[in-house]
C-alpha cells in the first residue's frame, strides 16, 4: 500500500533522560494512515517514555515530531490533542470522583445550543447520551450508568473508557499504552476489534503491548525497542513471536539489528 | 461481535457512603433547622425568632457565605486558602480608605457629598484587592510548585501585615454612613441586602460549578491532577481560575464588612477563616478534592453564626462557638474520611 501523503506521525531523533536514567536515545517512529504500528519491547525499554514525548505528557530533550507534515509544538499534551492525537495511558488518566461521561469529555465538553451554550453551560443530558452510545458501541453491556464515578469501576471498566474516550476523540492518530493489561481475553479481543475499526476509519494507531500473539493478530508493523533505542522495524507478516522475542532481549547477536523493510 | 463484560465490582463502600455525600445539603439543613428549633424554644419568650434576631444573624452570615463559596471551588480543586479572612480584612481597609479620600468634606448635618459614588468605587477597590490576592495566590501555587497551604500560610501573613501597615494598625474611620444606611443594615422583604447578594451570588456559583467547563475542571484536577492533565484540563489555568474566584468572593466581603460595621474589623477575623472553612467540609465538600457543593457550604455557613446568636441570647458565653465548631469539624472530616480516597 503507498501513500503519497506524508506519513500521519513521524518521530524522529527523541530523546529523554531522568536524571542519570538515559531512558529514551533514539526515539524513531512512523505511522502512517490506516495502518497499526505495534511498539514492543522489554520493561524498561523506554516504549512508555516514546509515546509519552509524542502525546505531549513529556517535553523530550530532542527531537522532533510532524503530524501529516506539520511540525507539532513538544510537551503539550492539548497541543497533540489539537494535531489529532488521542491517547490511552499506562496507569489511570482519569478523574476517579467524576463519572464516566464527564471523563468521556473532559476537557473537550459539548455546550448547550444557542445563548446558554454561548455562556459557557454545558450540555449534560447529550453528553450522557453519547457517552452511552460511546460504551454501546465497545459491546460494553454491563455497564449500565455511564453517571458512575469512574472510581466505583473495575480496572477493566476504567481501562475501556480510556480506550472509549482516545478513539472517540482522536482525529488522525491513536496511541494506546498497554490498553489491555487489566482485561480478560474477551475484553482484549475487543480492544482488538476497535483497533481494526479504527485502522479502518484510515486513522494511524500505535499499540504497545506485551500480548505478541494478539500484536501480531493486529499489527502491520511492529517496532522493537531496547534499552532506549529502536533496534527493529518489520512488516509484521511472517513474524514469528520468537523472532520478535529475541530481537527484546538482544539475544541474536551483539552488534544491530538492521531494519527489514517489508 | 464479540462484547466486553467487565464485571460489575461489588459496590464499594466508598460508593455507598457516595450517596450520602449528595444528600450533604439535606442533612445539614435538618441540623441547622434542629439547632433553630433547640435555641427557639430555650430562648425567652421565643425571642430567637424575632425578625431583629434572624436578620442579625443573616447580616453576619452574608460575609462568610462568601467567602465560604469561593473556598468550595478551592478545595474542590483539592487546594486550600488559608488567606480568606486575611484578603477580606486587606479589602475591607483598601475599600474604607478609598471611600472616605473620595467621599469629600461631610457637610454640617453629616453628609458626604460624593457618597454614593464613592462607595461604589470602594466596593469595586475591595473586590480588585481580592482578586488580586487570589492571582497572586494561584500563579505561586502552580509556578513555584508550592503547596497551597504554605503559599496562602505566606500570603495570609502577608494580607494582614500589608492592611495593618496601610493604617498603621488602626480601623478606617470617617466612611460615609450611607454604607450602612442604604446598604449594610438595608433588606429587602425584611431580607438583609447583604445576604440577598450573597445569595444571589452563591445562586451563579453554584451555576458555575456544575454547569460549565470551568467548574467541571476545578473537581477533575481536585479529583487527579494528572488524570486531568492527560485528559487535555489546562491545569495551571483551572487552579489559577480557583484562587481567583476565592480571592474575589473574600474582597467582596471585605465590602460587606464596611456595610455591616461602617467601619473595618481589623482585628476581629482571626477565625473567620476557620469558621468559613468548617462550613465547607461540614457542607459535603472534600478536604481532598474532586467533590465539592455550595448549596452544602451555604446553608452550613449558618452553623456558627446560628450557634453564636444563640448562645448569646441564652446566656451561654460566645466563646463555646469556638469549641463547638471544632467538634462538628473533627466530626464533618471524620465522615469525609469514611467517605473514601
Ligand atoms: N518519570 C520517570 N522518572 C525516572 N525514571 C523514569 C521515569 N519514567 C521512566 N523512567 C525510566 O526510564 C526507563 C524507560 O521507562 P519506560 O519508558 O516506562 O519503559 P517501558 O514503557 O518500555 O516499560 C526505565 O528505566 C524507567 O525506570
Ligand atoms: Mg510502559
Amino acid at each position: 500500500m503507498t501513500d503519497r501523503r506524508p506519513p500521519v506521525l513521524r518521530a524522529s531523533g527523541l530523546a529523554k533522560s531522568f536524571g542519570h536514567v538515559e531512558a529514551l536515545r533514539q526515539g524513531e517512529l512512523t505511522v502512517h494512515a490506516g495502518e497499526v504500528v505495534a511498539l514492543v519491547g522489554d520493561n524498561g525499554a523506554g516504549k512508555s517514555t516514546l509515546i509519552s514525548c509524542v502525546s505531549g505528557a513529556l517535553l523530550p530533550d530532542a527531537g522532533e515530531v510532524s503530524v501529516e507534515g506539520r511540525p507539532m509544538p513538544l510537551g503539550s499534551i492539548r497541543a497533540a490533542m489539537e494535531y489529532g492525537i488521542a491517547t490511552v495511558y499506562q496507569g489511570l488518566a482519569m478523574a476517579p470522583d467524576l463519572s464516566v461521561a464527564e471523563n468521556l469529555f473532559l476537557s473537550c465538553e459539548l455546550r448547550r445550543p444557542g445563548l446558554l451554550g454561548r455562556l459557557g453551560l454545558l450540555d449534560k443530558k447529550a453528553m450522557r447520551e453519547r457517552a452511552w452510545q460511546l460504551m454501546d458501541g465497545l459491546g460494553i453491556t454491563t455497564l449500565q450508568d455511564v453517571t458512575l464515578p469512574v472510581g466505583d469501576l473495575s480496572g477493566g471498566q476504567r481501562q475501556v473508557v480510556a480506550v472509549a474516550r482516545a478513539v472517540s476523540r482522536a482525529g488522525r492518530l491513536v496511541i494506546m499504552d498497554e490498553p489491555t493489561a487489566a482485561l480478560g481475553t474477551r475484553q482484549s479481543q475487543m480492544v482488538i476489534e476497535t483497533i481494526k475499526a479504527t485502522r479502518d476509519r484510515g486513522l494511524g494507531v500505535v499499540l504497545i503491548s506485551h500480548d505478541l500473539p494478539r500484536v501480531l493478530q493486529v499489527a502491520d508493523r511492529i517496532v522493537i525497542m531496547r534499552l532506549g533505542r529502536v533496534v527493529a522495524d518489520l512488516a509484521a507478516s511472517g513474524l514469528k513471536i520468537n523472532q520478535i522475542v529475541a530481537l527484546m532481549l538482544g539475544e541474536q547477536d551483539n552488534d544491530r539489528e538492521e531494519s527489514l523493510p517489508a | 461481535m464479540t462484547t466486553l463484560q467487565p464485571t460489575i465490582p461489588a459496590r464499594s463502600v466508598r460508593s455507598r457512603l457516595g450517596g450520602l455525600t449528595r444528600s450533604t445539603p439535606a442533612y445539614i439543613t435538618v441540623a441547622l433547622v434542629a439547632l433553630v428549633v433547640v435555641f427557639s424554644l430555650i430562648s425567652p419568650e421565643w425571642r430567637f425568632l424575632d425578625a431583629t434576631n434572624l436578620q442579625a444573624i443573616g447580616r453576619n452570615s452574608a460575609g462568610l457565605v462568601l467567602l465560604a463559596v469561593g473556598l468550595t471551588f478551592v478545595l474542590g480543586a483539592g487546594h486550600i486558602d488559608l488567606s480568606v479572612g486575611a484578603t477580606l480584612v486587606l479589602s475591607s481597609v483598601v475599600a474604607g480608605t478609598v471611600a472616605v479620600r473620595l467621599a469629600g468634606e461631610p457637610s454640617a448635618a453629616g453628609t458626604f457629598p460624593n457618597a454614593g459614588l464613592a462607595l461604589v468605587i470602594a466596593a469595586l477597590a475591595a473586590v480588585v484587592v481580592g482578586g488580586v490576592a487570589g492571582l497572586i495566590n494561584g500563579v505561586l501555587v502552580t509556578r513555584l510548585k508550592v503547596n497551597s497551604f504554605v503559599v496562602t500560610l505566606g500570603t495570609m501573613g502577608v494580607a494582614t501585615g500589608a492592611a495593618q501597615v496601610l493604617t498603621n494598625g488602626a480601623n478606617v474611620a470617617g466612611i460615609p454612613p450611607a454604607v450602612q444606611t442604604s446598604f449594610g443594615l438595608n433588606t429587602v422583604a425584611g431580607i438583609p441586602l447583604p445576604l440577598v447578594l450573597a445569595v444571589v451570588i452563591s445562586l451563579l456559583a453554584g451555576v458555575v460549578l456544575t454547569q460549565t467547563s470551568a467548574g467541571r475542571h476545578a473537581l477533575a484536577i481536585g479529583s487527579s491532577a494528572d488524570g486531568a492533565r492527560r485528559a487535555g484540563v489546562n491545569v495551571q489555568r483551572s487552579t489559577i481560575v480557583v484562587f481567583v474566584i476565592s480571592g474575589l468572593m473574600a474582597g467582596l466581603a471585605g465590602f460587606l464588612d464596611i456595610s455591616r460595621f461602617g467601619t473595618t474589623a481589623i482585628s476581629g477575623h482571626s477565625t473567620t477563616m476557620l469558621q468559613a472553612l468548617s462550613a465547607v467540609i461540614i457542607g459535603g465538600t472534600s478536604l481532598f478534592g474532586g467533590r465539592a457543593s455550595v448549596p452544602g457550604s451555604v446553608i452550613a455557613t449558618f452553623i456558627p453564626t446560628v450557634l453564636l446568636a444563640g448562645f448569646v441570647m441564652v446566656g451561654v458565653s460566645s466563646f463555646y462557638q469556638n469549641i463547638a465548631i471544632g467538634v462538628v469539624l473533627i466530626i464533618a472530616v471524620w465522615l469525609d474520611q469514611l467517605r473514601g480516597k
